[in-house]
């Protein structure tokens, strides 16, 4: 009997333990698909998004608007205001990239370094607004926070980049809000622990099928004062596009 | 014969009349004769260090690269594979064994370099660490972390400042992206191809070499590496750098080589090839250097001028007495010379002792630079802070050979003076 | 010292005019040597400044606080407002030691040639009638010609980068920047001119242009510019009058005015290093000297034994004797810079004149610290080395005539009347 006890109780805490594990492995999973999620939200085969950017800094504020293809690596930035910036395009194809100028009407060849620098002054690179997101293949998640910052209950999530991941971020905090599984806040660390960019989101609408923020705040921690605002005015995903948008001719358009 | 060794006596013993005068006259001018052998070894030895850093901190005495990589620098050339085998087999044989300090093969591109904080464009440069540190200075500059090893395939070693832009330290992480070498053989339309690769690397060290040039710019990581991230085939380098015992050697094996690798598409560089620009300072220091020895020695010269025509000049009434007791002018003449190269003599042992004893000390200990320039190293003579002096004895010799003959040369006016002294003027005591 | 004493040191030294005579010529040519190898060096060092500075340093620059090291394209002279350009050029060159004074405008970007070969570059905007007479870049125009006010859209790039993206005079190039304002400034331009300074980093690199287009090119208003070059009659005053510009500019604009030292540090550093050469020469030639004159006067004062003890006897005091003896060496040295000078001048006025071409050893053209040097060696006259030789040498002579001196005084007149 005291056998049957031991044992029921080993079995009973063996249950418990495993039940245990099934929720945890059930939060890692709902943690995974809430951030694959997000991850994907601005991604899809193909996608073609006119957004406005304003970018703020000590030498003022501008206001853009522009129109981005993307289909796998191949993308397309047209600006269309204002209109001393309109018809500048920007085209990256197989690993090059290229840039149409209006004003002198000709288009020149840009070392490719360029995706990774600063885009037309902005808190934002090329790569940023062009690339697909890797917080799914290079980060290892971690539920690390759940509750209120601030005004609003959230869940927060600190991404881990994996072993041999190609990032220069040592870890990055995502925080998603628990009403609508939206992302709130994204801040990119350093190894050090150092906050060093941060992207505010907001403004959540249905676009293209989605339910994504619309309103993306990017600000440098180590310049104070300068920030760049990204407005989404229409998404659309998934669309077929031709080849040909993706070629040289069609950057003068 | 006799005579000869007689007058030689005489010479001598005629000099230490005035022993006073001698001495004096010795030292001064074996001080101007310590100086001179003094300088000419430091700056024999900066020009020595001057261009063994130029060589070790660039592409060695003898540079094996693919042709017109001299001229465009483009990472698209690189050396064939069975060119880089046939260099190989002939740094084993014994005739270059013997010369050969050392030989890296490296891979050279064009990358930037990202961290959390900033990013720089960067000279990459892919080595074998073994064979790196064997020649090159860099592993010996590092202030931070340690240089690569064999063993950990995902470090590199950073500039000074490329450090600093970064804000990175060591064991900081860094992303470097390049672009890939277009493969030979793909249809080429694009001036500059090939697909941007990124890979994740490591801090392992920081290296400070005073040179701007490089601390701003150069990283080095391991060449298989390297290799890997733009897509070279075949275990292909840009260059292989040779670094031999005695930089003398470096156009006899740039010739032997040139001859073994006959055909193939490559351009073996001597260190004055590869660096024009080195080239040039050191002639131009060589210009510089003839101008003040050859002042020095002038200046020497006409010390020993000074002091032995006086002494001629009044000793006429000797000079009377000896050729009235049958002395023949020549051999009044060879006495003269005899006591200037005797002067000479004494000045070049008290010149030798010093300078030589000094040079030593400046050989082996060094002559440090900082206490010279205030203000900081001139970046300009890229040379080690100590300046070690190197006095070959082949220097010695001719600067003493050059020394005698003006001593010579320049006695044959008093010489002459003495052998023309008049009879019976000479005799007049008043 | 009485005007006696002096006589008759004067004197006695023409009591052997052989002797005198020899030592004498021993020292001034010594001395004509030191002339030649200071006029020499000096020719240098003004050379190597001159070219380290006139192709586009310029002699002193003037700044907005703290644009170095970034040189940050907002840093302009003046502020995000920028300043009254022609009345900052007034105000500098109100001081007479300024020859002239020039604007710069400064950015970096991409030229692009028709063909798509594109390379990163330095702009520089430059005043095209006023920057000539500071820098002298527009002599090294190799093909085409310089910039000129009226055609804003010729440029003018070295002969490297020309070949690298593949363009010549004529040909059509695009400049894309970041603008000011964080736009993308892009213009087309025309290949005015090619130039060749000889020094990779600017033929590879540099694009001029008129500071106007560069102003336009970058949205910077007429304005804004980020340096005032300098040049002045004499270089050699540069670091004052940099002192003195920043201390009378700054009461107004806030500026930072630096010198060619600090703006060339390796070039600093050469020039110290070429006066520590000369230094040692001197040292040499005061060895010369010792032996000369301490030869000459201890022959002197030994032959002059019995006459030097009788004026002991007959009133003298050491004293006196070894002032005597000071004075002949005093007059052995001035005589021998007189000599040196007269045999030095004209060598002088030839190194300065044709120079001393030293062809075969150097190469057509050198490169040192940054700076191209001909072969061909020009003198400059170095009045204070000069001097200071002289003083040094004449400090030398009473130096050296110590010791015979010392001995003079120290006969013992009953002795000394009697030697033979």
């Amino acid at each position: 009997m005291r056998w049957h006890k031991t044992t029921m109780g080993l079995l009973a805490g063996l249950l418990l333990l495993s039940l245990g594990q099934i929720s945890h492995a059930a939060d890692d999973q709902q943690a995974r698909k809430i951030v694959d999620r997000v991850a994907q939200l601005f991604s899809g085969k193909s996608s073609i998004a006119t957004l406005q950017m304003q970018i703020s800094g000590e030498n003022g504020q501008r206001d853009l608007t522009m129109k981005i293809w993307t289909q796998g690596e191949n993308a397309l930035v047209r600006i269309t205001s204002p209109a001393k910036d309109a018809g500048t395009a920007i085209l990256k194809i197989s690993g090059d990239i290229w840039y149409y100028l209006p004003k002198v009407d000709r288009t020149i060849k840009a070392p490719s370094s360029m995706t990774m620098t600063s885009w037309m002054g902005s808190d934002f690179t090329l790569d940023d607004l062009v690339k697909e997101s890797d917080l799914v293949r290079d980060y290892s998640l971690a539920n690390s926070f759940e509750g209120k910052r601030g005004e609003v209950a959230v869940y927060e999530y600190t991404l881990t980049p994996k072993p041999g991941a190609v990032v220069v971020w040592g870890k990055i905090v995502l925080q998603v809000r628990q009403a609508n599984l939206m992302p709130a806040w994204q801040g990119f660390y350093d190894e050090d622990g150092k906050l060093v960019r941060e992207l505010t989101f907001s403004d959540y609408k249905t676009t293209g099928g989605r339910l994504m923020p619309s309103r993306l705040v990017m600000r440098s921690l180590d310049k104070p004062g300068q920030q760049t605002v990204i407005v989404y005015q229409a998404v659309a995903f998934d669309v077929p596009i031709g080849a040909e948008t993706f070629s040289l001719p069609n950057l003068k358009r | 014969m006799r005579s000869f060794v007689l007058l030689i006596k005489i010479s001598w013993r005629n000099v230490w009349r005035n022993p006073r005068g001698t001495l004096l006259t010795a030292l001064a001018l074996g001080l101007g004769l310590a100086l001179l052998l003094i300088s000419l070894g430091l700056l024999d030895g900066g020009h020595e260090q001057t261009i063994a850093n130029g060589v070790r901190f660039g592409p060695g005495d003898v540079a094996i690269q693919a042709k017109g990589f001299q001229d465009s620098g483009s990472q698209e050339l690189l050396l064939p594979a069975q060119v880089v085998s046939t260099i190989n087999e002939f740094l084993q044989t014994d005739s270059m064994k013997q010369v050969l300090l050392g030989a890296s093969p490296r891979l050279l591109a064009t990358g930037l370099l990202s961290s959390a904080a900033n990013s720089a464009s960067v000279t990459i440069i892919g080595v074998i660490p073994r064979e790196e540190r064997a020649v090159s200075l860099i592993p010996q500059r590092m202030i931070e972390g340690t240089y690569l090893s064999d063993d950990n395939p995902a470090g590199i070693v950073i500039g000074a400042d490329v450090a600093r832009k970064l804000e990175v330290k060591t064991g900081s992480k860094v992303v470097l992206m390049t672009q890939a070498v277009r493969q030979p053989g793909t249809k080429v339309k694009d001036v500059t191809g090939g697909e941007m690769q990124s890979t994740l690397l490591r801090v392992k060290g920081i290296f400070r070499t005073g040179i701007e040039a490089v601390d701003a710019d150069v990283i080095h990581l391991p060449l298989p590496v390297a290799q890997t991230l733009l897509g070279v085939p075949d275990n292909q380098v840009t260059q292989v750098a040779l670094f031999l015992r005695h930089e003398g050697d470096s156009l006899m094996v740039a010739k032997s080589l040139r001859k073994r690798l006959a055909g193939a598409p490559v351009e073996v560089l001597t260190w004055r090839e590869s660096m024009p620009m080195l080239a040039q300072i050191l002639g131009l220091d060589h210009a510089f250097n003839y101008v003040m020895n050859g002042v020095v020695l002038a200046m020497v010269g006409l010390g020993i001028l000074n002091t032995i025509l006086m002494r001629v000049l009044e000793r006429r009434y000797e000079f009377g007495v000896c050729k009235a007791l049958g002395l023949r002018p020549a051999q009044l003449a060879m006495m003269i010379v005899g006591e200037s190269l005797a002067l000479t003599a004494i000045s070049l042992a008290f010149g030798l002792a010093l300078g030589l004893s000094v040079e030593h000390y400046f050989a082996t200990a060094g002559l440090d630079l900082r206490l010279v320039f205030r203000t900081g190293l001139p970046r300009a003579l890229v040379v080690d802070p100590i300046l070690y002096s190197r006095l070959s004895p082949a220097r010695i010799v001719s600067s003493v050979i050059i020394v005698f003959i003006m001593a010579t040369v320049i006695s044959f006016y008093p010489a002459l003076k003495a052998a023309r002294t008049k009879l019976p003027d000479a005799l007049k005591v008043l | 010292m009485s005007g006696r004493l002096l006589q008759l040191a004067w004197r006695n030294l023409w009591r052997n005019p052989r002797r005198t005579f020899i030592a004498m010529a021993a020292i001034a040519l010594g001395y004509t040597m030191l002339l030649f190898v200071a006029c020499l060096m000096a020719g240098l060092r003004w050379q190597m400044i001159e070219n380290g500075t006139r192709l586009v340093l310029s002699e002193i620059q003037v700044h907005a606080p703290g644009y170095y090291p970034s040189r940050s394209i907002q840093k302009t002279v003046g502020g995000g407002k920028g300043t009254d350009v022609s009345a900052l050029l007034g105000a500098i060159t109100a001081d007479s030691r300024v020859y002239a004074a020039a604007p710069r405008v400064y950015g970096y970007g991409l030229a692009s040639a028709s063909h798509g070969s594109s390379a990163g570059v330095a702009l520089m905007g430059v005043a095209p009638d006023q920057e000539p007479k500071v820098t002298a870049l527009n002599t090294l125009i190799v093909k085409g010609s310089y910039l000129t006010r009226l055609m804003p859209n010729k440029i003018v790039v070295g002969d490297k980068l020309a070949s690298v993206i593949g363009v010549e005079v004529g040909s059509e190039i695009v400049l894309l920047t970041q603008a000011a304002d964080g736009s993308m400034g892009n213009d087309l331009y025309t290949i005015g001119g090619i130039f060749h300074t000889g020094l990779d980093v600017m033929d590879r690199n540099l694009v001029l242009m008129p500071l106007a287009s560069l102003q336009e090119l970058l949205h910077l208003t007429p304005a804004r510019v980020h340096e005032v070059g300098i040049k002045l009659y004499d270089i050699n005053e540069a670091t004052a009058v940099a002192a003195a510009l920043e201390a009378r500019l700054s009461k107004t604009l806030p500026v930072q005015v630096s010198a060619w030292p600090e703006l060339a540090p390796d070039l600093a550093d050469y020039v110290q290093f070429n006066h520590g050469v000369t230094l040692v020469l001197f040292f040499i030639f005061f060895l010369l000297a010792v032996i000369g004159i301490m030869n000459t006067m201890l022959m002197a004062v030994f032959e002059r034994t019995r006459e030097l003890g009788m004026l002991m006897a007959l009133g003298m005091r050491p004293v006196q004797v070894i002032g005597l003896i000071m004075a002949e060496a005093a007059g052995l040295a001035a005589g021998s810079l007189v000599l040196g000078g007269a045999l030095g001048a004209p060598l002088l006025w030839y190194l300065q004149k044709h120079g001393l071409d030293l062809g075969g050893a150097t190469g057509e053209v050198v490169s040192v610290a940054g700076v191209v040097v001909g072969h061909l060696w020009y003198g400059r006259q170095d009045f204070s080395a000069y001097a200071q030789a002289a003083v040094g040498l004449a400090v030398t002579a009473l130096v050296s005539a110590l010791y015979p001196a010392w001995r003079a005084a120290h006969f013992r007149p009953t002795e000394a009347i009697r030697k033979v």
